[in-house]
């Protein structure tokens, strides 16, 4: 059989590179961009290169920016009081699109797993230390997975801001709205009993 | 191709795609088993748990005879600790004993005993217990388990009936205690307190509250010995400060 020419088997190869791109898919995208209207493959690569070279970490919250700063944190409408601490940037994007937090965001990086190597190291906790001393909050919102390694994420950084005179909140869990309790797994009905909430 | 049936701990796992996931169970009946539980990170999987690290599970999965990557069909919840979510030390031993588990143990061999007190180990951390203490309870079940139980009534090295407490030196190569006339010949020999001693002969009868100076000195001999049995150092032992 005879290998595809060196630029192709190059191609393939990075794309395979891509979360859940096999060989197979791999081929076939590679296959698509060359076939034809190679506009298409001349503007994806100009675009990858532009958010490449232009989209770094915000200074302060390490959200994606293209200034020093990013949108969330130069504007003076968002909450400087309140910090919502999440993963990563896609965390802030799939918060921003419920369009109801007001506050701004600190990016951590990963979460904490200590099995994989992922150490407190590895994760931005010092420079929310930093903000904490430094910026007038009042309340941070650990806004981490629902896994134990998101709780151990979330924990490490209470631990860390105990006596740092900010209020601390865990996002709830439990059964979700407009589904029937029928439906709802084992685990969802016990996170939903564990956080049950007083009728106020 | 044949369906398996057992209860087990998820001591690892592994995002294998947007969707699903690799679980690692210490299950009770067949020891550690890897299977493919697929959709099981979607909130709505067909799982009736979420796959999270350290919660036990009762399991259905398609055990493949050649090898091969195995498919988790049904999980229901048995337990968890989440004591351990605000715990941080306590939840660092779960995980080192998690840690013990998988290193240690090859798939599909069976370890019940070591099962047993894996859990009893996990209730006893979820309850708020000393996590030293538990550590060095289990590293003592697991060496043993292992094979590599240290030796402590007689030398690691000549053999001799060890009548003293006086005077020893234990070493994690050798696998035990050193008795006065073999130390000078061997390497990584590090003084034994009579106190340590008595305290590690106590361990291997079963749970012991520690002094102060018992726990760094255990811990650190029980340590050095999983090290020498693993051929390297766990990644959990960085977390667990005496
Ligand atoms: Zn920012
Ligand atoms: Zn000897």
């Amino acid at each position: 059989m005879a290998e595809p020419i060196g630029p192709i088997s190059r191609l393939t190869k990075e794309l395979t590179k891509l979360p859940g791109i096999g060989p197979k898919s791999a081929d076939r995208l590679a296959h698509f961009l060359l076939a034809g209207d190679r506009s298409v493959a001349t503007q994806l690569a100009e675009a990858l290169y532009h958010a490449v070279s232009s989209v770094r970490a915000c200074r302060k919250c390490g959200n994606y920016s293209e200034g020093e700063l990013c949108p969330i944190c130069l504007d003076p409408k968002r909450d400087p009081s309140l910090i919502c601490v999440v993963e990563t940037p896609r965390d802030i994007d799939a918060i921003e699109r419920v369009g109801f937090f007001k506050g701004r965001y600190h990016v951590l990086g990963g979460r904490l797993a200590p099995l994989e190597g992922i150490g407190p190291d590895k994760l931005s906790y010092s420079s929310l230390v930093d903000r904490v001393h430094q910026e007038q909050i009042k309340e941070i919102i650990l806004a981490t997975s629902p896994t134990l390694e998101g709780d151990t994420t979330a924990l490490f950084a209470a631990n860390l801001l105990k006596g740092a005179g900010v209020t601390l909140s865990r996002l709830a869990r439990g059964v979700p709205t407009g589904s029937s309790l029928e439906l709802a797994n084992t685990q969802m009905l016990l996170d939903a009993l564990e956080g049950r909430q007083k009728f106020t | 191709m044949s369906l398996e049936k057992a209860t087990g701990l998820i001591i690892r796992t592994t995002d294998w795609s947007e969707s699903s996931r690799i679980a690692t169970f210490f299950t009770k009946e067949f020891g550690k088993i890897r299977v493919l539980a697929k959709g099981g990170r979607r909130i709505k999987s067909n799982f009736e748990v979420a796959l999270d690290l350290l919660s036990v599970c009762s399991i259905v999965w398609l055990r493949k005879p050649q090898g091969g990557l195995e498919i988790l069909t049904e999980a229901r919840s048995e337990e968890r600790f989440n004591g351990l979510r605000s715990n941080l030390p306590n939840l660092y031993a779960a995980y080192y004993l998690a840690e013990l588990v998988n290193e240690g143990l090859q798939d599909y061999d069976p370890h019940e005993q070591l099962y047993t007190h894996t859990l009893e180990g996990l209730r006893l951390l979820n309850a708020g217990g000393d996590p030293i203490g538990v550590i060095c309870w289990y590293e003592m079940l697991w060496l043993t388990e292992l094979g590599y139980r240290p030796r402590l009534n007689e030398c690691g090295s000549c053999g001799q009936a060890i009548l003293r407490a006086s005077g020893l030196n234990y070493s994690a190569g050798a696998g035990g205690v050193i008795c006065p006339s073999c130390a000078p010949s061997i390497k990584d020999k590090r003084p034994l307190s009579a106190e340590g001693w008595r305290a590690l002969v106590e361990l291997e009868k079963g749970h012991v509250s520690l002094t102060y100076a018992q726990r760094h000195e255990l811990k650190s001999v029980l340590e050095q010995t999983v090290c020498v049995v693993l051929g390297k150092r766990p990644r959990l032992a960085d977390y667990i400060v005496a």
